[in-house]
């Protein structure tokens, strides 16, 4: 006798109030029992016309709604967007900008990677990392706060300089939190990254192939976990970054495949090391200037269209700035990584268990304030 | 059956690594704030409600026109040529009478891009962040101190026309 063990699709919405959705996010499971048959995200709760808008504000004034995109890391939402204005005007700045810039870059990535950890941590189900997380976060951001004014949104990268120069002695601050962050790192990985139930939860769970990472156009560390070595800081160097020494960490697969949850959140708690480097470097490099020196009067790019892409700690960012010769931008399109990444989300989880649709989530950390935007 | 008990036994032995790195927290101090009794102290740059000294405002209108949400309305009307003339605190003739300065806190977006406009440093960010009110209207100060003389004296309004 034939039995259909297939039972009845049942239709689940997670969201748009899910605490593990990292915001407003709706995903429509189509359950056969346990087993997720087919995963749907629908975006758009967080929709606030951020492209439309800023074609009516000058240009200094976009600057304050790219912090909006991606609230966990402002400094290089802002980064790609100066980046691209510059770029258009041909603007030239000097090494103390770029060296601040890099730094404010550098400690916003590991802010921000550690956000995405300890939210991890606390999808899983362990609460201890995402309060200790948390406690050297605030600390960038005290750092932050001093130089900007501001914790969150800062407006500190200015078209052609930043808003104030640092504080006398903050380098000899950002020096000595590096140093006491570098073994908690060591200290995040005993408590939550080597943990044997933390490695069930997230080992062989989500894979993610290299081939389906590129033809999804995945970036960032997301793609970096499939073992894919792409890195826009090292491919197309921006800021001199081609003159630092730093590793690009991809997924080596220690637990179960290549590509999984586990070697995703790896690459991110490694990529706050390298960062590590990078602010010492340019700390070393800092020499004294004028941070407005190159700030013009006047913003009023020429007519012409330009792409600029940084690596945000999400992944790729990429600006296309058209231009029509006015004081305001005829259209800013906004390349963002957390959508391209929400795109390979249906793949991935078809097959999952429900459990395991919160741990694949959470290790693509999206920041739902960039894909609706 | 052996991988079961060997899977307990991980998981339990991991969970005790993982409590001997947290317990040495036990033994630190207490970082809590009790806020409304005890207060942060903000750095000096700290970028919070938005003051206008009025009496060094010139009415130029540079930052309602840098400002990306449009909070700050300005309007002014120019002053009478038998008028006495007046100065702000830095020798700036205040040709124009600023008869409405008001400031939508609800709309600002803290960015203080009005700030670096203003060309008489007048309009600054304090460090004032306990201003909740109970109904948004309250949220605008108004921080003209003078009266329009002429009723169609509205030479500038916010938002600039082009």
């Amino acid at each position: 006798m034939e039995v259909d063990y297939s039972g009845d699709i049942m239709t689940l919405n997670m969201g748009p109030q899910h605490p593990s959705t990292h915001g407003v996010l709706r995903l429509e499971l189509k359950t056969d029992g346990e087993i997720v048959a087919d995963a749907v995200p629908h975006i758009g709760y967080l929709h606030r016309c951020f492209e439309k808008h800023v074609e009516n504000v000058d240009y200094a004034g976009v600057v304050p709604f790219t912090d909006r995109m991606d609230y966990c890391a402002a400094m290089n939402m802002e980064l790609g967007y100066v980046l691209t204005v510059e770029k258009l005007m041909g603007i030239e700045v000097n090494n103390r900008v770029r060296c601040l810039r890099i730094i404010m870059a550098e400690l916003s990535r590991i802010a921000s990677h550690l956000i995405a950890a300890g939210t991890y941590g606390n999808d899983i189900g362990s609460f201890t990392p995402f309060l200790w997380c948390f406690r050297d976060r605030e600390t960038i951001l005290d750092f932050f706060e001093e130089t900007s004014g501001a914790r969150l949104l800062y407006n500190y990268n200015w078209i052609g300089g930043l808003m104030h120069d640092i504080k006398p002695g903050l380098e000899e601050k950002i020096i000595e939190f590096i140093d006491y962050f570098e073994p908690e790192v060591d200290n995040l990985n005993r408590l939550l990254s080597d943990n044997f139930i933390f490695i069930k939860r997230t080992a062989g769970v989500g894979i993610l192939s290299p081939e389906q990472a590129v033809s999804y156009g995945v970036t960032g560390p997301n793609l970096r976990g499939s073992g894919v070595k792409f890195d826009v800081r090292r491919e197309e160097p921006y800021l001199g970054y081609e003159d630092y020494e730093f590793d690009i960490p991809v997924g080596l697969g220690e637990h179960g495949p290549v590509g999984s949850c586990w070697d995703r959140y790896m690459v991110r708690i490694r990529e706050v090391k390298e960062s590590c480097k990078i602010v010492r470097q340019a700390v070393a490099r800092l020499t004294p200037g004028d941070v407005r020196e190159a700030v013009p009067k006047r913003i009023k790019p020429p007519a012409g269209e330009v792409y600029m892409r940084t690596e945000c700690p999400r992944g790729e960012l990429g600006y296309l700035l058209v231009s029509d010769g006015s004081l305001k931008p005829y259209r800013l399109k906004v390349k963002s990584p957390c959508f391209t990444v929400m795109s390979a989300f249906r793949e991935v989880s078809r097959g999952a268990m429900i459990a395991d649709v919160v741990s694949i989530l959470g290790s693509f950390d999206i920041v739902l304030g960039e894909i609706d935007r | 059956m052996l991988t079961y008990f060997r899977n307990i036994g991980q998981g339990i032995m991991t969970i005790v690594s993982s409590m001997a790195i947290a317990g040495r927290h036990l033994f630190t101090p207490s970082v809590t704030l009790q806020y409304p009794k005890e207060k942060w102290l903000l750095p000096e740059r700290s970028r919070m409600r938005l003051m206008n000294k009025i009496e060094d405002c010139i009415g130029c209108g540079q930052c309602a026109r840098s400002c990306p949400t449009e909070c700050i309305l300005v309007k002014t009307e120019k002053r009478g040529k038998e008028e006495a003339p007046v100065f702000a605190s830095d020798g700036t003739a205040k040709k124009l009478r600023t008869y409405v300065f008001d400031i939508d806190m609800a709309l600002c977006c803290y960015c203080g891009l009005c700030t670096f406009a203003c060309p008489t440093q007048c309009l600054i960010m304090t460090g004032e962040y306990e201003y909740s009110v109970y109904d948004k209207d309250e949220h605008i100060y108004h921080f003209a101190a003078e009266k329009p003389l002429t009723v169609a004296g509205e030479s500038r309004q916010n938002p600039p026309e082009g």
